[in-house]
């Protein structure tokens, strides 16, 4: 008993210190706990420690998390804007899944050498799009509020669902379970928008927390059919948080609340364990073929997504930063991978690339995309908060560029 | 002369020096003061949007305190301000801002927030002055 709290100390201490990391250095807390889960993995390692290496309790509290996440992710759609922008959202979107998909996939099964269940699992972890790190990319110009913003955002939730729904569905076994399973699942989504209405409606705001248990109910239970099915607890959990997306707009406070205990309980399990399990020795020697993935994902990303904005005549910069966006990737490509490993359709080895291409690929396109491609739309936008007042003895002072 | 400045403001003793420097000028040009706070160190790379969005909130609160602050001061020295907040890089984003809003004058604390890095990738103030398409008054 007395080991459960030396761990939970360990995996707690690292949390916070991640956390402080975070704040001091303006990354998310997600991608810091990861490198901090993959030093504390490694070194335990090399000391021959245990006390980073994932156990029952950690793997059910990671493994949670990661069905929060994607839950709240599903909650992030905002219908409205994707109504109104369908066709290029459903068109860029799937794009952005299908290519990389396919892309990674057929490299890693044709010239890497890995197996089919293996080579999905990659082509899977590469589809992804970071809604997230676009999120925050666009907060920093203002472009999350213009059109060209919730377009972007609302094709990669598109295309976050294309990875859900092949992670549910390629692993799952197609039988009676199955049915079961996409019957219930589909029952639910039908009337858990009413129900959970209701329910908030007559339970919220109690300190007892009893809309967030009711979420976590759902959420348990169709995961729990999910996995009897062989298919992937996030899977009903994405569709539900896109059902009841409306009701969140609505509820800021719920929200909040859910988010603390998401991010003090859940999310560092889940992002420390990722890191822990990528291993230092299988990156060195697997270098060429992170490279070689990395770029698999960019080249299907460019194929698929460019010339898609340029059919919808999106202007040549707003299509090279909204191509390079979507080639970027955090959350949901690691869950991918892990479920990987978890199951035992990737090796540690195979895992350790996969997520380190997964990060490469949260930083380096954004990077890119906002040094070299920024749009000028919002600048342009933002230009009529100023009222030049200048006269003509101000004329003489010009500045020192014009 | 100057007819419009920019005062770049991060709540430092540097910044609150180059307030009231701000309010002089103001005085003696007759010009618009306008006061920029930056936030820095959003979360990059965020694993959620939460993150992000929490952040940003906190962030809207911690500025705008800052900035009624700086209002407040401005308006016991008879000075009208006029006040902005931005995400982003500091030095990047007062330029950007200088160049939008067709400042003549920047005004930045000699050292800003970020004063322990300074001494490794130069001040904000240094970069500031290196870029701005207008004047700039380091205030010490």
């Amino acid at each position: 008993m007395e080991q459960v709290w030396y761990t939970a100390a360990a995996w707690i201490g690292l949390a916070l210190l991640a956390s402080l990391i975070s704040i001091r250095i303006g990354i998310s807390v997600a991608l810091v706990e990861i490198f901090l889960g993959f030093i504390a993995g490694n070194w335990g390692a090399h000391l021959g420690s245990a006390i980073f290496q994932p156990n029952a309790w950690i793997n059910f509290l990671a493994g949670f998390g990661s069905v929060v996440l994607t839950f709240l992710a599903g909650a992030e759609i905002e219908p409205e804007s994707f109504r109104r922008q369908l066709k290029p959202t459903l068109a860029i979107g799937l794009v952005s899944f299908l290519f990389p998909f396919l892309g990674a996939m057929a490299y890693a099964y044709y010239v890497s050498g890995w197996n089919l269940q293996a080579a999905q699992i990659a082509g899977i972890a590469l589809s992804t799009t970071s809604m997230a790190v676009v999120y925050a990319v666009m907060v920093e110009t203002g472009l999350n509020n213009t059109d060209l913003g919730k377009l972007i955002l609302s094709a990669c939730f598109i295309t976050d669902l294309g990875t859900v729904l092949a992670l549910g569905l390629i692993f799952a076994q197609y039988d009676y379970w199955l049915l079961i399973f996409v019957v219930i699942t589909a029952t639910a989504l039908v009337f858990l928008p009413r129900l959970s209405r209701w329910f908030f409606a007559k339970w919220s705001g109690r300190v007892s927390e009893p809309e967030i248990k009711f979420i976590f109910l759902v959420l348990c239970v169709l995961g729990a059919l999910a996995v009897t099915a062989r298919s992937e607890a996030v899977l009903p959990a994405y569709l539900f948080g896109m059902v009841i997306a409306g009701l969140f707009v609505h509820d800021k406070a719920l929200i909040h609340r859910m988010r603390a205990i998401v991010f003090a309980m859940l999310t560092p399990f889940f992002f420390i364990k990722a890191g822990t399990l990528v291993s230092l020795p299988a990156l060195i020697a697997g270098f060429g073929l992170l490279v070689a993935l990395f770029s698999v994902k960019m080249i299907a990303k460019i194929i698929a997504v460019w010339p898609m904005c340029r059919i919808f005549k999106m202007p040549l910069r707003e299509s090279n930063y909204t191509t390079l966006l979507m080639a970027t990737g955090l959350t949901f490509g690691s869950i991918s991978a892990l479920f990987g490993l978890n199951y035992g359709y990737i090796n540690q080895a195979q895992y350790s690339i996969l997520v380190t291409v997964v990060i490469a690929s949260a930083v380096i396109p954004t990077v890119i995309a906002q040094v070299f491609f920024q749009p000028r739309e919002v600048s342009l936008k933002r230009q009529a908060e100023f009222v030049y007042c200048g006269t003509a003895e101000h004329f003489l002072h010009m500045p020192e560029d014009e | 002369m100057y007819r419009k400045i920019l005062l770049a403001y991060d709540g430092s003793e540097g910044a609150k020096k180059a307030l009231v420097a701000g309010i002089n000028l103001a005085k003696v040009h007759q010009a618009q003061l306008w006061v920029l706070a930056v936030q820095e160190r959003l979360p990059r790379f965020s694993g959620t949007i939460d993150e992000v969005q929490e952040e940003k909130a906190l962030a809207d609160e911690q500025y705008g305190r800052l900035l009624q602050e700086a209002q407040a001061r401005a308006q016991a020295g008879g000075v009208e301000l006029k006040t902005l907040m931005r995400p982003g890089h500091p030095a990047q984003t007062i330029v950007a801002v200088a160049k939008e809003g067709k400042f003549d004058l920047v005004l930045v604390g000699h050292t800003g927030l970020s004063g322990v890095w300074a001494a490794f990738l130069g001040t904000t103030a240094e970069k500031v002055s290196r870029h701005a398409p207008c004047s700039v008054l380091i205030v010490r």
